[in-house]
């Protein structure tokens, strides 16, 4: 493995590079659009980099469009979805792996199961229950979904994290006096930080990210959140492709920042699972 | 403590998630078996059994989506998992760069799949897509392409769509799977005089061979599942062309109104993914360390 000849190291970057450039292009095309004024949009050839670029789209579509307002429930949906998730995982998976060691099995095997059933599936009956009790076009009724979504996932790992942490430490917690919440609350969540905020970022992905749900349980166009909002300026009659794009951008970016902010983190944590053979 | 409050206490700890899943996830599968067993035209619902199951059986739509389903399925999961393979052999590599080539190869798999479907609509469009100038300009087409307007391209390109989106995740796996190898069997090989194809089919493959199971049967799960792709680039058009059965349910319970109906494709969905959840739990010999997503 030590020696490699120069041709075949040029060969490697060249593969890399080639298909790292077919994977970024659509987001390049994203923002390059995005940035274009109307009139240049339909030239011909198209322009790689324009002479042109301005944020003129951005601004019409704060202006003109509910792109903020879409921006805004989806921020509550993903922010909403996060909180419920993490403090029912937590909860669970703490109350498994200390009092029901055995029982984390069968309940982890029921929780992969509801991660493999259909969405479309469960839409159906979700949208007939939430018109029954009136929850069409609500956030709480994205958050319950999506938490549903991500609590199983969040479950099993947090197990992890927990099972880690070693018990010796929870009875010095409890000789000392704390009560079990005590113990919960004040010393195993600040151990298990880097899981939580790996569950939490897994979370608010889901959420930020969803569309079909969104779709089937809001009518509103004031309740849409930006992936709906987003497809729907699709099925306009002449669609504004660099407003268009600008919206895209809009809903890439916040989730592209947290990656990278979080990449090490939250990619080995879902990765390990498969891995360890 | 005794044996009994400390039942209690871990009790009150699962009960708020396992409470939660039951109605979120357990009360509205019931439902929609329930709701399958009927006919469905507005408010009014008819208990007819299983009719929505024997329609199906007799239904040119429904086999034909379950086509659709098995070919979009079988070539996007194929894709996914041989330049998956590829490029986690080429980034394991390099010595430089590594981190963030992993980002930039992530990139499409974070992005929501509605948002990344509407970037590639723009970018197929006929008329003024930089993919048909592109082609055209290096002579592989001769006039643009509707892509979406037929049912063999249109398929053609949500796969496409779906690999590009698809790819990073399981080069990830693969990724963190070969960096599991020991160097100590290459450098082994190597003494024996092992070129890279021999290196790869005797050190590389065998180590990785359960880690590509798992990841084509997880895969498929997924793949057979994933709607929000197609649903925004082609809703399932042209003429049931890109029609896979997530599709015909949504169309069948949210245009079509016949929610009894999608719901029996949807058990119908549900029974084709639980065998292959069956299949991946005895391959992966399953305990709870190695679930993923």
């Amino acid at each position: 493995m030590r020696r490699r000849s120069p041709a075949r190291v040029a060969a490697l970057w060249t593969f890399a590079l080639v298909a790292a450039a077919v994977m970024v292009f659509p987001f390049y095309w994203m923002l390059n659009t995005s940035l274009k004024p109307a009139s240049e949009i339909f030239a011909s050839p198209p322009t790689f980099v324009s002479a042109q670029w301005s944020l003129d789209a951005y601004r019409t579509i704060f202006e003109t469009r509910a792109i903020g307002r879409y921006f805004v429930n989806s921020l509550i949906v993903a922010v909403g979805s996060t909180a419920l998730s993490v403090v029912l995982a937590s909860l669970a998976a703490y109350g498994l792996t200390r009092f029901f060691p055995r029982g984390a099995t069968p309940f982890v095997m029921f929780l992969l199961f509801t991660k493999m059933l259909p969405e479309t599936l469960l839409i159906i009956p979700y949208f007939q229950l939430m018109s029954d009790v009136g929850l069409l076009n609500t956030h709480l009724a994205l958050i319950l979904a999506y938490s549903s979504f991500a609590l199983p996932f969040s479950v099993w790992m947090l197990i992890g994290f927990f099972r880690s942490i070693p018990r010796e430490i929870d009875e010095a917690a409890q000789m000392d006096g704390a009560s079990v919440l005590q113990t919960f609350g004040r010393v195993i969540l600040p151990l298990a930080r880097p899981g939580l905020v790996a569950v939490a970022l897994f979370t608010f992905l889901i959420a930020w990210n969803s569309y079909v749900w969104a779709l089937v349980l809001t009518t509103d166009s004031s309740m849409f959140v930006l992936s709906v909002g987003i497809a729907n300026m699709v099925g306009e009659y002449r669609v504004q492709w660099n407003e268009l794009m600008a919206a895209a951008v809009i809903a890439a970016v916040p989730v592209m920042v947290l990656y990278s902010l979080l990449e090490r983190h939250l990619v080995s944590a879902i990765t390990a699972g498969a891995v360890k053979g | 403590m005794n044996a009994r409050l400390r039942r209690k206490a871990g009790l009150a700890f699962v009960a708020p998630a396992a409470l939660f899943l039951a109605a979120i996830i357990v009360f509205p599968l019931g439902h929609a078996f329930w709701t399958s067993l009927h006919r469905v035209r507005g408010l009014n619902a008819t208990f007819i059994g299983l009719g929505n199951y024997a329609r199906l059986a007799d239904d040119a739509t429904f086999w034909h989506s379950l086509g659709v389903s098995f070919a979009f399925t079988a070539s996007a999961v194929a894709l996914h998992l041989s330049i998956g393979l590829a490029l986690a052999l080429v980034v394991n590599e390099l010595r430089t760069a590594r981190t963030a080539l992993r980002i930039v190869f992530l990139t499409p798999w974070m992005v929501a799949p509605a948002v990344g479907a509407t970037i590639w609509l723009w970018l197929l469009e006929p008329q003024f897509g930089v993919v048909n100038y592109l082609l055209r300009a290096a002579g592989a087409i001769a006039a643009p392409v509707a892509w979406l307007g037929e049912p063999g391209t249109a398929l053609a390109s949500v796969v496409a769509v779906d690999v590009w989106r698809g790819v990073p995740f399981v080069m990830l796996l693969m990724l963190a799977g070969l960096q599991t190898i020991p160097i100590d069997q290459y450098e082994a090989a190597s003494i024996d005089g092992a070129g890279g194809w021999t290196r790869f089919r005797f050190v590389t493959w065998p180590n990785l061979r359960y880690l590509v199971i798992v990841a084509t049967t997880l895969d498929v799960i997924n793949t057979i599942r994933h709607y929000d792709i197609i649903g925004v680039m082609t809703g399932g058009g042209p003429a049931g062309g890109t029609e896979v059965l997530p599709a015909l349910i949504y169309n069948t319970a949210f245009r079509g109104n016949r929610l009894g109906e999608a719901a029996a494709i949807g058990i119908a969905l549900l029974g084709i993914v639980l065998v292959l959840a069956i299949v991946y739990v005895r391959t992966a010999r399953l305990d709870d360390d190695r679930i993923v997503r």
